[in-house]
């Protein structure tokens, strides 16, 4: 992060804090960016024009000169910099009221910045725990960072930090607030993620052991083909996970090589919906294609494509009951290209809906293990929609069926 | 006391009326928090927290009284301390409400879970959406916004409704269910009452700016219409535990 120090109008230089974010602990980053926070604001006071104090170089700023001053948010050029901080900077006055607020904190607390000013603390950040670590801070000059839990619309992570800010005669509190919830979303992401993978590759793999050692202690057939046609597959279904891990990689990190070229939306169907037709036919579900006679044509990777309408009629065979029926159509209006797969199966609740696109995300964890989806399917093919410009949605409606519309207008 | 001083304590007990709200928001969220996932560590924290609460309202009450027998205030001055006399007597027993809720995840701590938890945290975000506004609006002396906060009222009432219907369900479907689902039936009323005290704070706040008492339009739960509902489900359902245990 670099922000330009502007001071009486003239640039007196720039202030790059570096996060070292993959490397470093949670709290050892914290402490990095408090850290140029303080240097940063204190370089700023020893560079104000004309103040008595002021230093031509960092090397001549002496230690007290570190020290933030009460009257901080008045210095000229300051109030510039607490404005431009990514973290969110108060100042709170003796009398418990806000003397300075940042445009970041006023972004974390859902205030704007001008109203904030002169009022109490309580009445702008109404967090109790917030109140009595600052009155703590005038009152007794505790100086503490600790996580706080802010709700407001939504919960919010937070890390506070509060300092004294030592004036003639009076005492104000310093109180630089970083909002952790979107680190603390992706940690959780992360975690979840690692535990789903080890997860599902870890319950074929035992089973898969477990069938082995049988095996070793010389079991004959026609037990011993059931068990080699079982850790076959397994086997196939690990393989499946993992291609599908790599697939997902390579499109989050945009590596995934694209081969475009002019296809035909409608054959494509039609090719898809056959080699599902057999399939379709042993689970005893009907399976209609419908196209027009005329070709469709986009630029696309035709094989990621076909991967696409291969893995949302996969999801629709598996999760629509015998005599059901599953439906693919393309269609071509108004300069977009639409295929819609429906089904009639057991539907999606409204509150699952929004996050079947996400990896690992199973609307019944129960079925779903019988159903041997690898969870990623969703994800893969809304990944590789978005990367060829178009746009997929669901609808569905439980006991009647759920349809995915996937658009593309890059036609 | 100087008037410099009684615009000091009246600010300080209008700020203190805003740490009362503040903690039992928080109370809410956390008393929901920890009934969805059985936290009774975090239920105690509730019911502990609750001392600060009942010493706010004693400090605020007492400054409240001390302000109208020293000092006399008249208009606009002596609305907001009658306002605020009023208010804390119902942060109160939203509060009390909060410790209910900690109670009944204590007791329901070694049962097994009736169902995944969906419409009473919706019913709690509502509940503390409306007590959250109505708090903005007393800070900002806005009886505009006051005037607005009630009509979400409906909402909690609709999914008041929908909670009742559903676990009066699993009650006629299996009886042993019963105590389980009557401690939740417990949980959507106290949280339903929490948006209605939420409803008085805004009756307040009008009061304060506008100088003339004012009952808001809120919703009224039809409770013949959802009983009436009860006994349809009840006489319908076939208490498959309790044919089991007839049998036996």
């Amino acid at each position: 992060m670099t922000t330009r120090l502007v001071c009486g109008g003239a640039l007196i230089g720039v202030i790059a804090v570096a996060y070292l974010a993959a490397t470093q602990p949670e709290p050892t980053r914290t402490i990095l960016v408090i850290v140029a926070l303080v240097a940063a604001l204190a370089l700023v006071i020893a560079f104000v024009p004309g103040r008595p104090s002021a230093r031509a170089s960092v090397a001549a700023v002496e230690p007290e000169a570190l020290t933030p001053h009460a009257d901080l948010g008045a210095q000229p050029g300051v109030a510039e910099v607490l404005e431009a901080l990514p973290v969110g900077v108060m100042i709170i006055g003796e009398d418990g009221k806000i003397r300075s607020f940042n445009a970041a904190a006023g972004e974390v607390f859902g205030v704007p910045a001008d109203r904030a000013t002169n009022r109490a603390l309580i009445e702008i950040v109404r967090n109790f725990e917030l109140d009595k670590r600052v009155a703590a801070t005038l009152r007794d000059g505790v100086e503490e960072t600790g996580e706080l839990a802010y709700v407001a619309a939504q919960q919010r992570h937070l890390q506070v930090t509060t300092r004294v800010l030592a004036g003639e005669g009076s005492r104000s509190a310093l109180v630089i607030v970083t909002d952790q919830t979107r680190m603390r979303e992706l940690e959780t992401l992360r975690r979840e993620f690692v535990s789903n993978v080890s997860h599902e590759l870890r319950t074929p793999l035992t089973a898969v052991k477990l069938m082995v050692e049988t095996l070793q202690t010389g079991v004959e057939r026609p037990a011993s083909d059931e068990f080699l046609g079982s850790i076959a597959q397994e086997t196939e279904r690990m393989i499946a996970l993992v291609e599908d891990l790599l697939d997902l990689a390579r499109l989050e990190s945009g590596k995934l090589e694209m081969r475009l070229s002019t296809v035909d939306i409608g054959e494509l169907c039609r090719q898809a919906a056959q080699a599902q037709r057999a399939r379709a036919h042993t689970l005893g579900i009907l399976l209609e294609c419908s196209t027009p006679d005329t070709p469709i044509t986009i630029s696309a990777d035709r094989d990621k494509l076909f991967q696409v309408i291969a893995n949302l009629l996969d999801n629709a065979l598996r999760h629509t009951p015998r005599s059901g029926q599953v439906r693919l159509a393309a269609s071509n209006s108004k300069g977009a290209v639409n295929i819609v797969v429906s089904d009639t199966g057991s539907g999606i609740p409204s509150t699952a809906l929004p996050h079947i696109f996400e990896r690992f995300y199973v609307v019944d964890p129960a079925r779903a293990r019988s159903r041997s989806g690898t969870g990623l399917g969703l994800a893969i093919v809304k990944h590789i929609i978005e990367a060829h410009g178009g746009s997929i949605a669901a609808t569905s409606e439980l006991g009647v069926g759920t349809s995915f519309h996937c658009t593309f207008t890059n036609v | 006391m100087g008037r410099e001083n009684f615009h000091r304590i009246l600010e300080e007990t209008q700020q203190n009326v805003l740490r009362m709200g503040s903690l039992v928001e928080e109370a809410i969220t956390k008393a929901v928090d920890a009934l969805t996932r059985s936290d009774t560590k975090l239920a105690d924290e509730i019911l502990k927290a609750d001392d600060y609460v009942d010493d706010l309202n004693v400090l605020i009450e007492t400054n409240c009284l001390n302000l109208l027998a020293l000092q006399q205030p008249m208009a606009s001055d002596l609305r907001t301390i009658a306002a605020m006399l009023d208010i804390v007597i119902d942060l109160e027993r939203i509060g009390d409400h909060a410790c209910d809720i900690a109670q009944i995840t204590k007791n329901l701590a070694n049962e097994p879970q009736l169902k995944p938890l969906v419409d009473i945290p919706l019913m709690a975000a509502k509940a503390r959406e409306m007590l959250r506004e109505s708090l903005d609006a007393f800070s900002h002396h806005d009886a505009q916004a006051a005037h607005e906060v009630p009509r979400k009222d409906d909402e909690v009432d609709r999914l008041y409704r929908k909670v009742f219907a559903e676990l009066i369900q699993f009650m006629a479907n299996d009886p042993k269910a019963i105590g389980r689902a009557s401690n939740l039936l417990l949980v959507a009323l106290y949280l339903e009452r929490i948006a209605d005290h939420s409803t008085n704070i805004c009756e307040r706040v009008v009061y304060m700016v506008e100088g003339v008492p004012k009952k808001l339009k809120r919703s009224v739960v039809e409770f013949n219409e959802v009983l009436a509902h009860s006994d349809e489900i009840m006489q319908t359902s076939t208490p498959a535990a309790a044919d089991t245990a007839s049998a036996s």
